[in-house]
């Protein structure tokens, strides 16, 4: 401390030399505090420039003692980027006023940023000893502590924090706590109560819609999302939910609108791509389709998801070479995932490589739990093939998922899936007699096409209440939870508690993408 | 007025021109010298003749020479030096006496200085802070000789870290003193007898006991020691003292002094305090999570403008309304009250030179001036009702008047969906040949997936060939024979012309160092050179990395790269012992030239 005193008083010997011998009769000091008020002003104007001027001179003029210079000098700094020279500002007005809980605050959060968590919540404990009731010192500390990965002590601050005042900022991070905890109702809670105290933060209505998406409470997610657009029409996180949204059911040149407002803010984005690209599917202009998914592939080149659509899009297009490129890349990336497997076996059984379209079924069942489509597809192959045996065991199969999801959910089935496999039922049951030969064939090319066709529309989640018809809306379903997911790993940073931990929140699938977001 | 029109064009190509029609472009001097803040720019009939008049406190360039300009019109009436910087100024009316002519006050360093008639009136100070008493008795001692400079300085250091009273600038320059300095110090100080004053940092005035808009006032002033004191508007004597916890910066005072009324005052920790009547301290308090640049009362509302560039509603019990985002940094803000209407709207002069007022959240009206606006004033000037007085970082001065006929209308500004909804998407084109393959792919699809995987299992099965190959023939850069293991490695650095190729060999046998080993390089000499191409290899010791430097010099300037061959040879066999293909990259040095 003492060569710190000593350092600030070098600074400026001339100064001090030439008016001691000059003057005899003992001068009048300035006031230490003449222009901290100018200080301040030049500062909150961001007009650092003269703020740094008047800083000088001040300092010039009382030696380097006027410590609320050296205060904003060090916050410029940090502003700057120059955590580390401010960090030691913050530590010489600490020494000029030791009393001072501020000084403390600014030493801690200097050191926060340079990611020395453990130092900093040291320094914040002996400016809470200073400053009992002072949110932020409770709120800095919670965020220090997750960062220290102690989530039950950082809860603990973060409540307190509340408790003396009230602050969005704490509420995000309680909620982030949550989320990383995994305990999506619980944050839930949290953001409820923040939007119910701050009712406008727009950020706190997305995440809470996106969160609301997530577990498939859509109502409730519109709402807030819708909320959130009307304080920030430009707010692209909630257009891109809610333009997914709006792609569910089939909406889809309003949701094309919207996404020209997140196609100016974040023209790179690739969830808004692929979102755009499936637009256009639901739209039947495939050339388009495949033109944004290709350059939201050429943006987020590992996303299994954007290969998914590419490989359903070609599908539709009878390209099936293409899409067995597409669907093999999304394989190598997403291997647990029984209706990628399937699409593949689809498009090798149109390339007439039925040995090993069997063997992609034959994965799909094993990876597949609830998608009756699977075995329905599988079914049709082994019949087409004449394996009625293996036939009959798919469609048994399928009738057991069937009823499953009929108890599960009031999901309706689509019309020429039903179809289908009344078809095919009959031709298993009359198989053996000759009638039915030639109804045999009949769906037996028709299966080429349709196959296709109603292999996609069923890639939806089931267990969502949603009456989904197509096939393109529901594979850009598919799409919207990861264009949620894209929202919390973006935000943008509060400034006065930047970099927060990203929230692990969603489920292994939709992680991989947000990995590579970050990367 | 030349300026003034191109101003007026400036902006009307900017907004619709419904909007501009509202302002009249009476004056604009862009280098009118004039450098202050909103709470240094008061208009007021200062000779109670009906004729307003603009008092600028005027800090100067780079705040060196503090003015009191007073400006007529387009022209400045009078100016005279300051002799400190002005921190804000008021015009008040002291007493009750027809004529009415207030009297304007001016807020510097210590003191108030007090003109009437544009004379100087009366000066007060504030008074000096109470000194520390071991302090004050420490120099006592000092004064007696009774205390030697070195134990002086010990007490005075122990005061400084416990003390809740702060030390005197004379103790804290004392203390900073080497050890040599002391003696002089002591003896030419320790006569003095100890003072710490404070400085005014704002100021604002509220009304005396009536609410009349010419009734008297009492200046109200924040002070650098956390206190706000109301002064008497005659007496000039204290009439109330308030202690805050932070440092005011702006002040907000409303209803009187001796019935009822509340300070808002915005402070340095970013909160804002408000105070009533009877309460020494404060009764509610606002916290933002950034600072405040200004702090405007519209009726019941408090308007804070924040550094993350914001302006929040609150109730005058600090609950939050209503958050409105600014497209840019808020630099300053004030008040717009046109009372023929009664509106009152709150004005924010943003970095991107736009002004922009408001009623509550909704715009009412933009304006873009041709730089950053720094101060707003908005009041009766000259015989004008509704005048707008803008300055401008670099000092211009810009006037404009509000037409009799204007009203201002929710909507004003921008509305409906963000403009941005309006472009068109950017989808890539694709091409006629796109669209033929596709047709392709859709007739031979079978055929095409055929002779991919047949031509992928050729590729895969030449691969294993090539790479048996290089294993038989030593190719690789491992070395596994029994006898001589080896272990290559090759870095390149650098963007050339000139790279670092490094070589990493390791020797990884347990026991045996590998003896008389040689390094050659095979690589196209017309693209590159390199100092050595053939050199012994020092004895390797089992285990340990050896790096070989060596400089390659691209001599291509036609970011052509090549590959350069690394063979590990031993001396007297031709066969390599290990050999590794080092992709060069391009020179970015000769692309860029």
């Amino acid at each position: 401390m003492a060569e710190e005193r000593l350092a600030t008083r070098t600074q400026f010997p001339a100064s001090a030399e030439l008016q001691k011998p000059r003057l005899k009769k003992a001068p009048d000091f300035p006031i230490l505090e003449k222009q901290n008020w100018l200080i301040h002003l030049h500062y909150i104007r961001k007009d650092y420039e003269a703020c740094k001027a008047v800083i000088k001179e001040q300092l010039q003029e009382t030696q380097g003692l006027c410590e609320y210079a050296i205060y904003v000098q060090a916050l410029i700094f940090r502003l700057e980027g120059n955590i580390q020279e401010s960090l030691e500002l913050f530590q010489t007005c600490a020494v000029l006023s030791p009393q001072c809980a501020d000084n403390l605050k600014q030493v801690a959060r200097s050191l926060f940023l340079l990611g020395k968590h453990k130092a900093a919540i040291e320094v914040y404990n002996e400016a809470a000893k200073l400053n009992q009731k002072d949110w932020e010192i409770c709120h800095n500390l919670g965020v220090c502590y997750i960062y220290l990965k102690q989530f039950n002590k950082a809860q603990d601050q973060l409540h307190n924090a509340l408790h003396l005042n009230r602050h969005d900022l704490t509420y995000i991070m309680l909620g982030k706590i949550h989320l990383l905890e995994g305990d999506l109702d619980k944050a839930i809670e949290i953001y409820e109560k923040a939007v119910e105290f701050s009712p406008e933060n727009t950020e706190l209505l997305t995440t809470l819609g996106l969160l609301y998406l997530q577990l498939g409470i859509y109502q409730k997610a519109f709402e807030h999302l819708g909320n959130a657009l009307t304080y920030d029409p430009t707010n692209y996180k909630a257009i891109l939910a809610t333009g997914s949204m709006m792609q569910t059911h089939e909406d889809f040149d309003v949701a094309l609108t919207k996404y020209r407002v997140v196609a100016c803010a974040v023209p790179e984005s690739p969830p808004l791509w692929n979102n755009i690209g499936m637009c256009f599917f639901g739209k039947k202009k495939y050339v388009a389709a495949i033109s944004c998914l290709k350059r939201a592939n050429y943006l987020a080149p590992f996303d299994w998801k954007i290969l998914y659509n590419l490989g359903l899009v070609h599908l539709t297009m009878q390209q099936y070479a293409s899409a067995f490129h597409f669907l093999s890349a999304a394989i190598n990336f997403q291997p647990k995932m029984g209706e990628l497997y399937m699409l593949l076996a689809v498009a090798l059984t149109n390339l007439e490589d039925t040995e090993n379209a069997k063997r992609a079924y034959a994965e799909a069942v094993r990876l597949d739990k609830c998608n009756p489509l699977v075995n329905l597809n599988y079914a049709v192959l082994l019949y087409n093939q004449g394996e009625k045996r293996g036939a009959l065991a798919q469609y048994q199969e399928m009738e057991k998922k069937v009823s499953l999801l009929k108890d599960s959910s009031s999901l309706e089935f689509d019309s020429e899936m039903v179809e289908m496999a009344q078809k095919l039922g009959a031709a298993l049951q009359v198989g053996e007699a000759l009638v039915w030969t030639k109804p045999v064939k009949d769906p037996k090319s028709k299966q080429r096409t349709m196959s296709t066709r109603k292999s996609a529309s069923f890639q939806q989640p089931l267990g969502s209440n949603q009456a989904l018809g197509q096939a393109m809306s529901s594979a850009a379903a598919y799409r919207k939870l990861p264009s949620g997911v894209e929202g919390p790993s973006q935000l943008t940073k509060p400034p006065s508690l930047p970099l927060e931990p990203e929230p692990a929140v969603e489920a292994s699938p939709t992680k991989t993408s947000e990995q590579i977001r970050e990367k | 007025m030349a300026a003034a029109s191109s101003s007026d064009s400036d902006s009307g190509r900017a907004e619709s021109s419904e909007a501009n029609s509202k302002w009249l472009d009476a004056h604009y001097d862009p280098v009118a010298n004039i450098h202050t803040f909103s709470a240094c720019l008061v208009l007021a009939d200062l000779h109670g003749d009906g004729e307003h008049k603009l008092v600028v406190g005027d800090l100067g360039p780079g705040g060196q020479q503090p003015r009191l300009k007073v400006l007529k019109g387009p022209a400045v009436l009078t100016e005279s030096p300051l002799p400190a910087l002005p921190a804000a100024a008021a015009t008040f009316l002291m007493e009750h006496h027809e004529p009415q002519a207030p009297a304007l006050a001016l807020a510097s360093g210590p003191c108030v200085y007090v003109y009437k008639n544009l004379r100087p009136y009366f000066k007060f100070s504030l008074p000096q802070l109470p000194p520390n008493p071991l302090e004050q008795d420490l120099w006592h001692q000092a004064k007696e000789d009774r205390i030697d400079p070195l134990t002086l300085k010990e007490m005075l250091e122990s005061i400084r870290e416990k003390a809740e009273v702060p030390l005197s600038v004379q103790s804290l320059r004392f203390l900073q003193l080497e050890l040599s300095e002391m003696e002089a110090f002591v003896n030419q100080h320790k006569s003095k007898s100890i003072k710490r004053q404070t400085v005014i940092t704002t100021m604002t005035t509220l009304k005396k006991n009536l609410a009349d808009e010419d009734a008297v006032s009492c200046l109200v002033l924040g002070s650098e020691n956390k206190e706000l004191l109301v002064l008497d508007p005659e007496a000039f004597t204290i009439l109330a003292k308030m202690s805050l916890p932070s440092i005011p910066v702006f002040l907000e005072a409303s209803g009187q002094f001796d019935v009822e009324f509340r300070l808002a005052a915005a402070c340095r920790n970013g909160n804002i305090y408000i105070l009533r009547r009877d309460s020494k301290h404060p009764k509610y308090c606002i916290e933002l999570s950034a600072q405040p640049v200004g702090l405007v009362r519209v009726h019941k509302v408090l308007v804070v403008g924040s550094t993350e560039d914001s302006l929040h509603g609150f109730t005058h019990k600090g609950k939050k309304l209503w958050t409105v985002h600014m497209p840019a940094a808020i630099l300053t803000m004030n008040l717009l009250e046109q009372r023929s209407r009664g509106l009152q709207a709150v004005m924010a002069g943003l970095a991107n030179g736009e002004v922009r007022i408001y009623r509550d959240k909704a715009l009412l009206n933009v304006i873009r001036a041709p730089d950053a606006v720094t101060s707003l004033c908005f009041g009766r000037y000259g015989r004008e009702e509704n005048t707008l007085i803008m300055t401008t970082r670099g000092g211009g001065l810009i006037i404009k008047i509000l037409k009799r006929t204007a009203v201002f209308v929710e909507g004003g500004g921008e509305m409906g969906p963000p403009p941005a909804q309006a472009t068109k998407l950017n989808v890539p084109r694709k091409t006629r040949l796109y669209v033929d393959q596709t047709l392709r792919e859709r007739e031979a699809g079978t055929a095409m997936h055929r002779a991919f995987q047949t031509d992928l299992y050729l590729l895969r099965l030449r691969t294993a060939r090539a790479y048996v190959q290089a294993l038989e023939s030593s190719l690789s850069p491992m070395s596994m024979t029994a006898r001589e293991p080896l272990k290559l490695h090759a870095v390149v650095q650098g963007l050339g012309p000139t790279f670092k190729l490094t070589l990493h060999l390791q020797n990884p046998s347990t026991a045996r160092p590998a003896l008389g080993l040689l390094i050659c390089f095979l690589y196209n000499e017309a693209l590159y050179a390199l100092p050595r191409a053939f050199f012994k290899v020092p004895l390797l010791v089992p285990g340990l990395n050896y790096p070989l430097e060596t400089f390659v010099e691209s001599l291509s300037n036609k970011g052509i790269s090549d590959i350069i061959k690394v063979l590990v040879l031993r001396e007297g066999q031709s066969a390599p012992l290990l050999s590794a293909h080092i992709n060069m990259p391009v020179s970015e040095g000769l692309a860029a030239a």
